[in-house]
Parts: C-alpha cells; structure tokens; sequence
C-alpha cells in the first residue's frame, strides 16, 4: 500500500486541478486574463465567476467533504462498508418535509426549503432513536432503510396527489448545486468549520469500534454512547448537505469505500482522504452537470450516480 | 433676472421630466420601479414573449427550452432573433449576465429560488405565469406593457384583443359541453375552468368542467371520460404513441356521445396547451371556430 | 395458525377474495354501477347498457389482472426469502423491481414502440434479473450463514443506484417527468385485456411450476447440507427458482410498473396463517397476495374519488408501516 501521506497530497493536488478547471469552465470557457480582469465588478465576467461559479465551487467543496464524512463515520459505527448516511432516512425525511411544505402551502417562498430539510432530518433521526431504542448497529440500520420505505412512500403520495406542483418538486428532489449562491454558502460555512474538524477527534474511538465491540470495550471506550455521538454527528452533517444541495446520492456510500482502498482502515488518515474525495467527488460532478451539454444543466445528484455506476461494476469485480 | 427664472424653473421640471420617465408597477413581491424604460429585456417565460409581441418590443433573450419553434408563428414574426437562455426550469444564469439586459421578466413560482441572482444581474419582475388563468394573463400583460413604456400600445392591442374575442365568440353557440385535453403515453390530462385553456374556452362562452380536487388540470381515465360525456371532445397529443389514440381502439369509446357524433377534434399541443397569452388566445379562439363549423384546422408551422 | 381447521384457513380467505372481487367490479365508479349490474355482466347475454360495458371491458380485466398481480408478486417474495433464508428478502428491496424499472425506462427513452407485448416483459426481467445478480453478488446472498443485512444493504444501494439513473434517463430523454413517475409508483389503472393476456401466459406456468417444487424448497428453508444430503441439487434447484422469481417479476413491472410490498408482507401473512410448510404456504401466499392487490387498487380509487391515485403508491403507504414492524419483531 502506498503511503497515506503521499495519496493525501495527491488527492489534494487532484482538488486543486478540478477547482481551477471548475473554475475556467462552464458554459462559455474564460481565459486566465478573463479570469484576472473578473473580479472587478464592473467586468462582463464578474456575474459568471464571482456570483454563478465561485459559491457553487466552495459550495461543492464544503457539502462533498461533509457527505464523504457523514458515510465514514456511519459506516464506522454500522460496521458494513455498504452502509451509507441515506439509510439513516435523511435525504427522504428532508425531501419528505419539503415537498410536503410545498404542497400543502403552495404560496409557501422556496427560501425556506433548506430549513424545513434539516428539520426534516432532524425528525428522522428522533424517529429513528424512538424506533431503535438502543438497539445494535445493524438493527438500527435496518430500522432505518425501514423508515426511509415510509418517508418516500409518504412523499410519492403527496406528489401523486398534486401533480401541478410535481416539476418543481422532482427538481428539488434530485439535489443539485444550480442556483446555490453565496447566501447557502455563509449558511455552510460555520457549521461544517465547526464540525469538519471535530470529526478527526473520533479518529480514536472509531479505530477502536473498527476492532469488533467487545475488543473496544475492553479497551475502555463505552461503545453504545460512542456510537451515538457518531451518529448524530453523522446525522448533522447529512442533513446541513441536503438542507442546502439536496440529496446526493452515493458520495456518502463511494468515498468512505474508495479512501479505504487507497488509504487503508486507519481512521487519521481515513478522514481526511475521505473528505478531499468526496469533495473532488461533488466537483467533478457539478463541472460535469455545467458542461457537458450547454446551456443545460444536469443536476449534479444525476451524475454522481453516473460516476457512481462504473466504480460500483469495479467492486464487483473485485469482490470475484 | 429672467435668466434666472428659467434656471429655477428648469431645476424644478427636470427631475420631474426624469420622475415622469421612471415607471412604477406592481409585480407580484409588490412595488417595482424603473429608473428609465428598458432596452434590453430577457425573459424567461413564453407567455412574456407573447406579451413582448404584443407591445412591440423584441426581447434580447428568451428561455425557450431550447426550441425556438416552441414560439407561435404569429408571435414570432413580430421579433427579431434573440439568444436561447436555456430551458424555463433552469435558465442559464451566466447566458443572461453575459446579454446584459437592462430587465429580466420571470416566474413567481418558477424563478423564486433564484430571484437573488437575478436581481443581481438586472432589475428582475415577477409575475405569475405558470398555472395563471385567462384573465391573469391579460392582467400580466398590461403590467407588462406598462414597464416596458409601451402603455399605450398595449391597451390598444388589449382593446383589439377583447373586441376579436367578441366576435369569435357570437359565433359559436352557448353552452356547448367541450373537454380539452392534453394526452400523453399514459395519461390524458384534462384542463379545466381553473386551467388557461379552460379559462380562455369559458370566456369564449363555452361549458367547461370544474376543477376536480381543486387542481386546474387533473390526469383522467376513461371511466372519468365517460361518465362527464361531453358534446365536444379536443386533444391535443404530446407524443405519437398517446394513450387517446388507445382509447380509439377500445369498444367502450363508442359510447361517448362525442365519438358517435364524430365531434372529437384534435389540435397543436403547442398552441393549445403550452402557449399563453394574447396571441395565443386568439389561435385558440380561430381554432375553436374552425373546429365547431366542421372547418379543417390550419396546421401550426 | 390455522393448519387445524382446513375450512376456515381455506374458505375464510377464499370468500375474502371473492368478495372483494365482487366490490372491485361496481365500486367507486364515475360513471355508477349497479351492485347487481356487475354480476350480471359476466353472465352470458347482450350487453346493452354503459355500466355493463364498463364491468366487461374494464373492471374484469382490471381485476384479473389485479389477482394475477397480486399472485405472482406474493409467490416471488416466497421464493426469495426461502432462497435466501432472509425475511427480509422481497423484489423491491433485492433490486429487481428497480432494475425492471430501468430496462422498461431506458428502452421506452429510445423507442417508445416497445413498450408493449411479451417482448417488454422479457426485457424488464433481464433488467430485473441483471440488478437481482449485482445485488446477490455484492451483497453475498449466496452465503447465508452469514450477515443477514449484508444483502438487504446491497439490494438498497442497487435500488438507489437503479433509480438514480431511471432519472438521469429520464431527464436526458425527454419530459415525460409527471407520467413515468406515475408508472413508477405502479399500478393498473390502465390495464385492458391486453395486458391480461400478456400476464397470464407467465402466471400459468409459472405459478404452478413453482408449486411443484415447494416440497424440496421446503428442505431448503433447513440448510445447504441437509438439502444435499437428501439428494437436492441445490445449484440447478438455485438456478430455475431465481430464473422463477426473476420471469414473475419482470413480468409483474412490464404489466403494472414496480409494486412494492407485496413480496415483502404476504409471505409473512402466510406463514402466520398455515404454518411453514411451502406446499401450503404458497396457494395461501396467491390468494393473500390476490387480496391484498385488489383492496389496494379499491383505496386507489376511493381515496382521492373521482380522481384515481396508483395502486402502487396506496400499497406502498399500507406497506411500510408493517414493514416497519416487522423489522422490529424479526430483529
């Protein structure tokens, strides 16, 4: 295995050749000297880097590196690598409460969409806690593909029945960065500085979970109040990503899976890789959605499932 | 003296004449004011277009899904070319800065998410346009109007406008049962009073059925279809393969008084359904009398 | 358990679905029919009025369908939790309904002219079956000494991975948005009898076919060893009942779209009914599974009357509070 240090610095100097590329192109392509003469206002240009491009960049950054965390810390404690933060019925809670907000008040403004989603993700954790009580790991998981059955069911329901409103609502659905401006982004901001780095504080506890739960008890960690304090942190960090992007699919279950694999179990090195992945992850995803086809835009949610397809029929392989 | 008299009274009228050139309407997040008439206009809905037509004015870029030819012919010769900012649900936000347009036109409902960044780009107006009946669209039309500095022009095309829906109207008969619908693969959607089409066939004095559940525009099966059995049954197909033309083949679509008096008509799903406006009402109407007189209906290019 | 008393434990169920039936023929119409007008219909003689058309052309094949549905759906679910030895094990969670979701979508994107007829059906169960192998594979069904919920996870990353690109076709292809999100939820609202006769062909064979068999998947349900001490070869056994599942449920989507649940609860209705034994299990299993679809497809049409909801979704919202329970009780 290679050393950790040095996939760090590669996967970061990976980051930083995506944001620039991100950064350059779109759906007109601006030179360097275009980029220079950008970040004066009054500049043609300065809509499109400052205000369209900048904030969803640090937005992707931000919201990758929280999913890709948010799915080690719930792979850590469920202790299945094919587990991953949707299971925990996040993204459909939150997708729940604002189609529900959407349909039963209409007039209703689509700023409040963000808080009612990490409301919503809130309440299914609660949910879930109810339900589980303080059951194992993996009866909780099951617990929570369970409750995510309910959510959608309930949500598809409320969709079927208004279907006027079924555009605006699969949009929102589908968890893209269009339209995120600088606002989502000093909303993200102080949350996820502030929780980012908590998270390498449990590098300990989750190599210790990784033993087996006997081990770790033995070796003086109290296992069931370790895993919920990781799974609420877990949770906030989701539910800050689908508040503000929507729900993405897979980076939470991909980069935990692929940063093991470069990386290895130790969760000092495993954190960090994980996040710079799941942020190179959403960026790739988003400069792709902008310039693939332009002016169309796909949602970035699509095609992180399109990159997630072939590393899926990778595993497989291997798996043999 | 005298010189001086006209510098005060100068001072006086020249902010009034700037004040009188400022235009002040009511969109839909309330008061809206512009500095001066615009000249560059985006907009990012095709019922704007249509208003746009009406007034005169050519907008620099249209959200027009990408397919011009979305546009009625008839609201397309009054313009000039513009530039596609992409699609209505998702207009290209770096297209419309890069056209510098002096006003954004948009959705209420639509473009809410993204009003800010609109607003930074230009002054941006919001008015109901999807879901908006007959009468809001006319509504629409005069603010419209009004903000483009075209006052005057568009109440006389409205005044047009109201006395050829006169006239097409006192030729049809009152009261007439018709359903329109919008027929996909596997639904036909039909449009109610409270939908723009319903709305514009009521106003052209014909029975339309009421919203069912309180949605302008409710997916319907054939058992629905059957049981409201109208004099007049108009479709407009969105796909070649759609499920009307399923119905055809079912022996229960001889029991509908509309197939066996052969009053079943269908339309351009453009003009009928997806377009709103003055133009398009119009269409709607000529249409409508062709159909009802057993007239051929000219297609749409 | 009801193994004792054969009259109820068959007769009760048997008048349940017959009336039902009876009710799916005449209720919640728009148009109104008569309680006595529906059996009527079916009675030889000409048929004159506009609700005995009705009964006849649609709610017959509508509720035939239902039962065939409802039949085929509950003994797939069978099949798979004892393939599996998971209680958990349905169509929808392992990822076949997704996958026969896919094929259906990506085919109809290119060319809608396909979506019909017995090719379809096949088509959806190669989709369906392609994701059902991703899922047993990943998630190492076939070892089923070990962690149960291994399987469950995989068939919920496939399901997610499924859908995720069903809406990345269809917002490539088309904005058919509002009617494939219909379809998806499933249902048979617009089922005539066509579709009818493009099931049935597969429920004929199939159901029995999978009866037959019930005797050595019940060895099955004890473990590997002692199923092959006793003779079974388990790999070609293994291999027809996927094949089984995988042609029941393609055929299922291409009729009906992707119904989910039924898989799922009826085997456990069964079994708390009759008893473990599949020979029993599964003729209870079709005729639960027959009611269980047509009170569904009853709801659909009450719920929001005049307006029709799918089936699929009415089921979905019944489902998932059980399934919720269920994992609390087998877990």
């Amino acid at each position: 295995m290679k050393k950790p240090a040095l996939t760090l610095a590669i996967l970061l100097m990976l980051v930083a050749l995506v944001l620039l590329l991100s950064v350059r192109y779109g759906s007109e392509t601006l030179s360097f000297a275009d980029l220079h003469r950008a970040l004066q206002p009054a500049d043609s240009h300065y809509f499109a880097l400052v205000e369209y491009r900048l904030p969803r960049i640090l937005l992707a950054l931000l919201v990758g590196a929280a999913l890709a965390l948010s799915g080690v810390l719930v792979q850590g404690v469920i202790g299945n690598p094919l587990a991953s933060p949707e299971i925990l019925g996040v993204n459909h809670a939150a997708g729940l409460m604002s189609i529900g907000a959407l349909m039963l008040f209409p007039g209703l403004s689509v700023m409040w969409l963000p808080l009612l989603a990490f409301i919503g993700a809130l309440l299914a954790f609660a949910l879930l806690r109810l339900a589980a009580g303080n059951s194992a790991p993996l009866r909780l998981a099951l617990l929570g593909i369970a409750l995510t059955a309910l959510y959608a069911s309930i949500t598809d329901y409320l969709m079927l029945s208004h279907p006027l409103e079924i555009n605006q609502a699969l949009m929102w659905l589908t968890g893209s960065l269009w339209g995120r401006g600088w606002a989502f982004v000093y909303v993200a901001l102080p949350w996820l500085l502030l929780l980012l780095p908590l998270s390498l504080l449990l590098c300990r506890p989750l190599d210790l979970l990784a033993l087996g739960e006997e081990q770790a008890t033995t070796l003086g960690i109290n296992v069931r109040h370790a895993q919920q304090l990781i799974l609420l942190l877990a949770l906030a960090l989701a539910a800050i990503s689908v508040a503000l992007c929507g729900p993405l699919s897979f980076i939470g279950l991909l980069a935990p899976h692929l940063t093991r694999r470069l990386v290895g179990g130790r969760h000092h090195w495993l954190i960090p890789g994980a996040m710079l992945i799941g942020a190179l992850l959403l960026l790739l995803a988003d400069l792709l959605a902008r310039t693939l086809h332009p002016p169309l835009e796909l949602p970035a949610g699509v095609l992180t499932a399109i990159i997630g397809a072939p590393y899926f029929f990778w595993l497989l392989m291997r798996t043999r | 003296m005298f010189t001086r008299f006209i510098c005060v009274l100068l001072s006086v009228l020249l902010p009034g004449f700037s004040i009188a050139q400022a235009i002040s309407v009511q969109d839909s997040n309330g008061d809206f004011t512009l500095e001066r008439p615009p000249g560059r206009v985006v907009v990012l809905e095709l019922s704007f277009v249509d208003a746009l037509a009406a007034a005169g004015v050519s907008p620099i870029g249209v959200a027009d899904d990408n397919d011009p030819k979305r546009i009625l012919p008839a609201v397309r010769d009054h313009l000039k070319p513009w530039q596609s900012v992409g699609t209505r649900a998702q207009p290209a936000l770096e297209t419309i800065a890069a056209l510098k347009p002096d006003l954004i036109i948009a959705d209420s409902a639509r473009h809410a998410g993204i009003y800010r960044q609109l607003s930074s780009i230009a002054p941006t107006l919001m008015l109901k346009s999807r879901n908006e009946t007959y009468e809001q669209d006319l509504q629409s039309a005069a603010v419209i109007g009004k903000v483009l500095g075209k006052n005057t022009e568009m109440q006389q095309r409205l005044a047009l406008h109201r006395q050829r829906i006169q006239q097409f109207a006192s030729q049809l008969p009152k009261g007439l049962k018709v359903v329109f619908g919008t027929s996909r693969e596997q639904q036909f959607n039909l449009h109610s009073r409270g939908s723009y089409t319903g709305s514009v066939l009521t106003a052209l004095g014909m029975a339309v059925s009421a919203p069912i559940n309180q949605a302008a525009l409710s997916s319907i099966s054939l058992e629905q279809l059957l049981a409201i059995n109208p004099d007049w049954l108009i479709v407009a197909h969105y796909r070649p393969q759609s499920i009307v033309r399923d119905w055809q083949q079912d022996p229960l679509w001889q029991m509908l008084t509309a197939a066996q008096n052969n009053q079943v008509a269908v339309v351009d799903s453009n003009s009928w359904a997806r377009m709103r406006g003055i133009f398009a009402a119009e269409h709607i109407a000529s249409d409508l009398v062709a159909i009802l007189y057993h007239r051929p209906v000219p297609p749409a290019q | 358990m009801m193994s004792g008393r054969p009259l109820i434990a068959w007769g009760g169920p048997l008048a349940l679905l017959a009336g039902i039936f009876w009710l799916s023929l005449f209720s919640w119409s728009p148009v109104p029919i008569g309680s006595w007008q529906a059996i009527s219909a079916l009675l030889p003689g000409k048929v004159s009025v506009l609700s005995q058309a009705l009964v006849l052309n649609l709610r017959l094949p509508r509720s035939l369908v239902a039962i065939l549905l409802g039949a085929s759906l509950a003994v797939a679910g069978c099949l798979l939790q004892t393939l599996t030895r998971n209680p958990l094990a349905s169509p929808s969670l392992l990822g076949i309904n997704a996958g026969a979701s896919l094929a259906m979508v990506v085919t109809s994107a290119f060319d809608p002219s396909w979506v019909a007829g017995y090719s379809i059906a096949l088509l959806a169960a190669m989709g369906g079956g392609l994701s059902w192998g991703v899922v047993m594979l990943l998630g190492r069904g076939w070892d089923t000494a070990g962690d149960r919920s291994r399987l469950i996870l995989g068939g919920v990353a496939v399901s997610a991975l499924c859908a995720a690109l069903t809406r990345a076709t269809l917002l490539l292809a088309e904005d058919h948005a509002w009617g494939i999100f219909h379809w998806l939820a499933g249902g048979i609202a617009h089922v005539r009898w066509r579709e009818f006769w493009q099931l049935l062909p597969f429920s004929i064979l199939l159901l029995p076919l999978a009866w037959l068999f019930a005797s050595r998947l019940n060895l099955l349900q004890l473990s590997d060893d002692s199923a092959r001490t006793l003779g079974i070869r388990l790999g070609q056994l293994r291999l027809l009942v996927n094949l089984v599942v995988v042609l029941l449920v393609g055929s299922c989507v291409s009729v009906a779209g992707p119904v989910a649940f039924l898989g799922l609860l009826v085997p456990h209705m069964a079994r708390a009914w009759i008893g473990n034994d599949l020979r029993l299990m599964l003729p209870i299993g079709m005729l639960f599974g027959a009611v269980l679809m047509l009170l569904a497809d009853l709801l659909a049409r009450a719920v929001a009357f005049p307006a029709e909801l799918p089936a699929g979704a009415m089921l979905a919202l019944i489902g998932a509070p059980c399934f919720i329970w269920l994992v609390r009780r087998r877990t």
